[in-house]
């Protein structure tokens, strides 16, 4: 009878397991598939081991975690003991007032922290560059940078931020439990105060230390939310990293850092466990006393659990993770000694061909720090929250022409940049920078509705299939207000540029109800490809580039067509610039110039299916997708990437619209989805 | 035996503008067990902490062999302390507890030429094993302190003391943890060990008796200040007050009245005595003893009262007896039942006349003779937590 | 002259004040600025303006706190049976099974996740499986229903789903760590009393690993109500949670720092009074001080 029950509970428990490792053992399994398919196996590979090694985003990100983990728990370890001897010597009433205050981050949901320490920084940023441009102006002998920004720095203050309660909460316990008059009685034996703490109070307190600093480690490589509000631009975890990934296609090379992550650690937990349960063997005798019993308030409780199975075997864990601590800080630090010039680029989705960045290093020699972002708002959003450190943004027009309007650009020497004189007349002078002082086109193309063919038996030819409720759980909205209420407008056949507030109120209804009826499976940015290309939705919209880049990657049974609805579409440019105060201009200007000439468009253009704005690149580009591919190009392909003229005629392009307009679609596009 | 090797001169100590001790004065000898007894709260610890040096005194003078040492830390001073409930390491093991001590470097020498010393392994060896040896705890050097009874903890706490060859050692109510036949056992232990040592112990305890079967000299301490010095027969005998009177040992208390030398008055009657010096009709505290009272029969007696309690303590009866309203505490190896009426009488040596102290009137009626027995108990279970 | 000690106490308390500086700057003032920012627009400073807007976010509010609420029911009660087998388990056992839910914390909960993502897609894992083993055709026929695939992805299921998967050890852990320190000889002392092992454990167990519970609840329902990469993940952004809003007003594609501070403020102090309420509820005169 007993038996049995245990049984019963112990098959739970492993049901339990199964489904905490089930999509763990996935993430494995297919980091060793030949295919780059998350859910189809295609053959035993060890691809994606070869080239995670050669990705320099993920590599980069994984050394950013690892030191900022670890960095971050070695400084709130010290820094968490030390306050937690200073907090144990103050009087019952403030002791108390303080750990209700250390408590806050704890308890804080980690999106409140992230943005409390994000508005905090910018803040700090903000009177830091009143306070330095004062500063260099009174005297001539330092000169104080004038703009910081996020970064590496900020980064680690956060994680030091929230890692710190948690080691103060697993030390203090040992100090409360300690016995008073051990330090009286080292001292009383010979040791000054500092002897008596190293030799006596520190033995005692070590199972704490060592529990807080695992603690305040898990927490640091498992957090993405307070990274993502306070690392920038320039430093991602790599949980950041995946975020971003997520958002268009994961590459296995995900699944192979996953497995090696993974195993990694499990190994440290085989050895350290076996080495336990071998000297809990031969201490069989011994026995240490109960510990006193916690009190039970709820936060030091939940501190307590996280270290308390660990124990002791974490500290042969951390012995080892204080040489890797090392190691790494002095990678890091030889490789920011041999630091080169840099020049940071933001970009929509993941939009260059990889190559290019390399060979522009290689010529130049200056560093180029890619990132990417959701959209054009999500640009926008992360200037102004001051959490990028952008040299060139890659954006589009309308957008363009708001950073214009905001006086967020610095114009451009076009002495600097001889390749702006192959750009074609079509795409100079445009109303969103009419004088063109600020800008140099990099691709343009149209909106489209993209759809399955194999699922969607009819032939799409209305922006009505994306409201039609014969769809509902397949279609996918585009992820930004512009492109989404831009749709809406043209169905109904408004301008979508209108500021009228009924007409956009209209549209939005549109929208919102097809929302309701369940018409849409979700919000889609750089999520589409991935969608789209592995048959999980039938319907989306998107940009003509981006369909011919998922033409390479359908899966089975998967047929995507694109079509430029009757109503009429969106065309656009997007177009690089320099931000206000950049502090790479000139290896910006060189990027530019790079990024325009014909041989940087014509691989561009192959590589990322959007058509190029260099006039000699759009012709040759026939001839060079002939000669590398050995196969004739697809006009009927190459007219949807680079739309002939009677197709633009019936596309509009965005305007920047008035302010209020703006705030309009803010406040309706946040609306969306309540 | 009479060099002054320790002394406190007009010590006072204040925390947080509380006074806790008052004006303390106060020599210790060399070689001597000298205890001091109090109360909890009574100031008796921080005495003993001032003089290992983890407190330093609000005012007045500690001299240690001639020197001033108010402002030595206690890791410089040839004191060496057994704190309450041991203080032992919990990380080390028996042998390294005792040889904690000494593995700390000592500095040798002044300016240039001063350095650090450490004893070499052997020494230290030998040293420690000589050290179990005398606190009979050889063969436990490898036990882990965790492991150990509360004596033999006792021991190791000693040990580690002692091995440094102090010259004084701070017994801080060393005994306190542990039960009452163990604590006889130690009792008798840490006096062999004084004495075959020949060094200077001051031993702390509310322990009355502990102190007048160890001790050479006992300093009585109240709120404070001392409220007697002396060896325990002199404290026993000749308490100069209520308080001490009534804290060492039992004692029935009385208001009286001094006529004149010899003569004192009190339940109206005049008593022979044999104490002198007072000022003619001055009010007096009188002492009597609870096993100097013979009881005779009632028509015999020089005062009559009724037996309202009896309680068989072994060796004798605590008789309670009502004396015109005023309970006394009698002992006796006679039985008088309860109800009954008595007569004692009182030789003239034993009455013991003391001025009026701001104790009197506070002690030595036994009207709640069992509730003063329960507050004894708490006062013992309390041990001193004091500051 | 203060005496020894107290000079020593005194000193080091000083090595207090690194960290009340540190925490003044990098927990209070954040905070502050944050509620600087609630109350203040781009263009008016000191107004409500942000929290009249709340109502339009109601729903959102709503489904935050239903869905963690559910997610949090769940993990309850999955993780206390769980954590209560395991500790009637062997010490190695225990040992083994602890480990194991730790193993998974040291991978990031994004990569947990993603994983997720490609099992619920419409053309993922467990609807191929399903498509093979025939079930949606069986449910198909039963139902008459023209399904290629059971829709899992992008509802509030598959974010309740991802909340679990990422939370439970934030239950099972703290419920484990009390239930496993109980004193055995309580339990005989009910039996003694003639309690049997359901009265044991609903008069005794129960309440005594009510602080473990608390504390569960708590670690699983904060980040719950809060997250907005689980939502985004595995909702596909129509199921906007409090986190997705917040996010969007920072990050994302509606700018106004101002109303998502506001928003915070809103969630902090709602979450903050809930685990109040909770533990007074829970804890009577011992109330565990949240904030």
């Amino acid at each position: 009878m007993r038996k049995q029950s245990r049984f019963g509970s112990r098959l739970l428990i492993g049901l339990v397991f199964l489904f905490l490792y089930a999509p763990i053992l996935l993430l494995i399994v297919f980091s060793f598939n030949a295919g780059d398919s998350s859910a189809v196996w295609r053959g035993f590979s060890l691809h994606w081991y070869a080239q995670l090694f050669q990705n320099r985003i993920i590599m980069e990100s994984v050394y950013m975690t690892l030191l900022v983990s670890l960095l971050a728990t070695v400084i709130s370890t010290a820094a968490g003991t030390f306050a937690a001897v200073g907090l144990y010597s103050l009087s019952r009433r403030k002791r108390e007032a303080l750990m209700t205050v250390n408590n806050i981050p704890m308890m804080n949901a980690d999106i409140v922290t992230g943005v409390s320490l994000c508005l905090f920084f910018v803040a700090f940023f903000q009177g830091w560059g009143v306070f330095a441009k004062w500063f260099n102006g009174i005297q001539g002998a330092v000169a104080l940078p004038t703009r910081l920004t996020l970064g590496l720095g900020t980064l680690l203050l956060a994680h030091i931020a929230f890692d710190i309660p948690y080691v103060i909460l697993n030390v203090a316990p040992k100090l409360r439990q300690m016995d008073k008059n051990l330090l009286d009685a080292a001292q009383d034996l010979g040791c000054t105060w500092m002897q008596a703490f190293w030799k006596v109070a520190l033995p005692e307190i070590k199972p704490g230390i060592v529990s807080g600093a695992l603690i305040a480690f898990t927490m640091s490589i498992d957090d993405f939310v307070i990274s993502y509000f306070t690392a920038g631009s320039s430093s991602s975890t790599l949980a950041m990293t995946i975020y971003g990934m997520t958002k268009r296609r994961i590459t296995p090379e995900i699944n192979a850092v996953s497995t090696l992550l993974f195993l990694s650690v499990l190994t440290l937990l085989v050895i350290t466990n076996v080495r336990e349960a071998r000297l809990e063997k031969r201490n069989a005798k011994d026995f240490s006393p109960a510990p006193a019993k916690p009190r039970p308030a709820a936060v030091e409780k939940a501190a307590q659990w996280m270290g308390s199975p660990t124990g002791r075997w974490a500290q042969r864990g951390l012995a080892a993770l204080c040489v890797a601590v090392f190691a790494i800080v002095v990678s890091g630090l030889a490789n920011a000694t041999t630091s080169r010039p840099v020049v940071n680029v933001c970009s929509l989705g993941e939009y260059i061909d990889t190559d290019l960045i390399n060979q522009f290093e290689e010529e130049t020699g200056i560093r180029v720090n890619y990132q990417t972002a959701e959209s054009n708002e999500a640009i926008y959003s992360l200037l102004k929250s001051g959490g990028a450190d952008y040299d060139v943004v890659v954006t589009s027009d309308y957008m363009i022409a708001q950073f214009i309007e905001e006086d967020m650009v610095e114009p451009l020497d076009y002495g600097n940049i001889p390749n702006f004189e192959r750009i074609d007349e079509r795409f100079r002078n445009l109303p969103y920078d009419p004088e063109n002082q600020f800008t140099v086109p990099y691709t343009w193309g149209t909106l489209g509705i993209i759809y399955n063919t194999n699922v969607v038996s009819e032939e799409i030819t209305s922006w009505s299939a994306l409201y039609d409720d014969k769809y509902a759980g397949n279609v996918l909205l585009i992820n930004n207000s512009r492109d989404a209420l831009g749709e809406a407008l043209l169905y109904l056949g408004y301008s979508v540029n209108t500021t009228d507030e009924a007409e956009i109120r209209q549209a939005f209804d549109l929208i919102a109800s097809a929302n309701r009826r369940g018409v849409f499976q979700g919000k889609a940015s750089d999520e589409v490809f991935q969608k789209m290309e592995g048959g999980n939705a039938a319907i989306a919209t998107y940009y003509a580039g981006d369909y011919l880049s998922m033409l390479d990657n359908q899966a089975d049974g998967v047929e995507l067509a694109y079509v430029i609805p009757e109503e009429g579409s969106n065309w656009f440019v997007d177009a690089m610039c320099v931000l206000k105060d950049a502090p790479h201009k000139d290896a910006a200007e060189q990027w530019i110039n790079f990024i325009a000439s014909t041989e940087a468009n014509l691989a561009n253009m192959d590589y990322i299916g959007y058509a190029s704005p260099n006039r000699e690149a759009l012709e040759k580009y026939p001839a060079y997708y002939e000669e590398l591919y050995a196969e004739e190009l697809d006009m009927e392909l190459y007219e949807i990437m680079a739309a002939p003229a009677e197709v633009l005629e019936r596309c509009e392009s965005y305007l920047v619209l008035p302010a209020e307009t703006r705030a309009l679609y803010n406040e309706l596009w946040v609306q969306l989805g309540t | 035996m009479s060099k002054k090797l320790i002394s406190l001169a007009d010590c006072c100590m204040a925390f947080d503008g509380e006074l806790v001790l008052d004006h303390i004065n106060l020599y210790i000898n060399d070689s001597e067990f000298l205890t001091l007894l109090g109360p909890s709260g009574c100031g008796k610890t921080t005495t003993l902490r001032i003089i290992g040096g983890f407190l330093t005194p609000t005012s007045g003078e500690v001299m240690f062999d001639g020197v001033r040492i108010n402002d030595i830390p206690p890791y410089l001073r040839q004191v060496n302390t057994v704190f309450q409930r041991y203080a032992l390491f919990p990380h080390l093991n028996v042998f390294e507890n005792v040889a904690f001590g000494l593995r700390i470097p000592k500095t040798e020498g002044e300016g240039r030429s001063r350095k650090k010393v450490k004893l070499p392994e052997e020494e230290i060896h030998q040293r420690v094993l000589e050290m179990l040896e005398v606190v009979s705890l050889k063969g436990f050097e490898h036990r882990r302190v965790t492991e150990l009874s509360g004596g033999q903890q006792q021991r190791v706490a000693i040990a580690r003391a002692l091995v440094n060859r102090p010259k004084v050692l701070l017994l801080d109510e060393p005994l306190g943890a542990l039960d009452l036949r163990l604590r006889k056992d130690m009792q008798n232990e840490l006096k062999r060990i004084q004495q075959q040592l020949g060094i200077t112990f001051i031993y702390v305890t509310h322990d009355q008796e502990e102190a007048l079967a160890m001790s050479d000299t006992i300093v009585i301490m109240d709120q404070g200040r001392i409220q007697q010095i002396g060896s325990p027969e002199d404290v026993y005998n000749e308490p100069k007050n209520a308080f001490v009177a009534d804290f060492i040992g039992e004692s029935n208390i009385l208001d009286g009245i001094m006529h004149e030398d010899y003569v004192v008055e009190f339940f109206n009657r005049k008593f022979k005595c044999l104490d002198k010096g007072f000022a003619p009709m001055e009010p007096v505290d009188v002492v009597i003893r609870p096993e100097d009272v013979d009881i005779v029969p009632k028509d015999k007696g020089q005062l009559k009262g009724i037996v309202t309690g009896v309680t068989f303590k072994g060796v004798h009866y605590d008789t309670i007896v009502d004396f015109k309203g005023f309970k006394w505490l009698i002992q006796t190896t006679d039985y008088h039942p309860e109800g009954e009426t008595i007569g004692i009488i009182l030789n003239p040596d034993d009455i013991h006349i003391m001025h009026k102290s701001q104790y009197s009137g506070m002690f030595g009626d036994y009207s709640s003779y069992s509730e003063e027995y329960e507050e004894l108990e708490d006062a013992l279970q309390e041990g001193g937590d004091e500051e | 002259m203060p005496s020894r000690r107290a000079e020593m106490k005194n000193k080091r308390s000083l090595f207090a004040v690194p960290y009340v500086v540190w925490m003044a700057l990098f927990v209070v003032i954040p905070i502050l600025i944050m509620v600087w920012y609630a109350f203040t627009t781009a263009e008016s400073g000191g107004t409500l303006d942000n929290f009249a807007q709340m109502g339009t976010y109601a729903s959102v509010f709503l489904r935050s706190f239903r869905l963690a609420a559910v997610a949090t029911l769940v993990c309850l009660l999955i993780g206390y049976p769980v954590s209560y087998w395991m500790a009637r388990e062997g010490a190695g056992f225990q040992r083994v099974a602890m480990a194991l839910i730790m193993l998974p914390m040291w991978m990031n909960f994004l990569l947990r996740t993603y994983s997720w993502m490609s099992i619920l897609e419409n053309n993922g894992l467990l609807n191929q499986l399903f498509r093979n083993i025939g079930l949606i055709s069986l449910v198909n026929r039963l139902t008459g229903s023209e399904l290629q695939y059971f829709p899992m992805i992008g509802t509030s299921g598959a974010v309740v789903l991802g909340m679990v998967y990422n939370y439970l050890p934030f239950m099972i852990l703290p419920v484990y760590s009390v239930i496993v320190k109980l004193d055995h000889s309580l339990l005989e002392a009910a039996q003694d009393l003639g309690a049997n092992s359901a009265r044991v454990f609903r008069k005794v167990i129960l309440p005594l690993s009510l602080p473990g519970v608390l504390s569960g609840v708590t670690m699983v329902f904060v980040p719950s109500v809060s997250t907005f990469a689980i939502s985004r993940l595995l909702g596909g952004g129509t199921q906007m949670m409090l986190g997705d809003l917040i996010e969007q007003q920072f990050l994302g594609g509606a700018y106004n720092p101002h109303l998502g501070a506001a928003i915070s403020l809103v969630m902090m102090v709602i979450v903050v009074v809930c685990m109040v309420v909770m533990n007074h509820f829970g804890e009577g005169e011992e109330q565990a001080v949240m904030l």
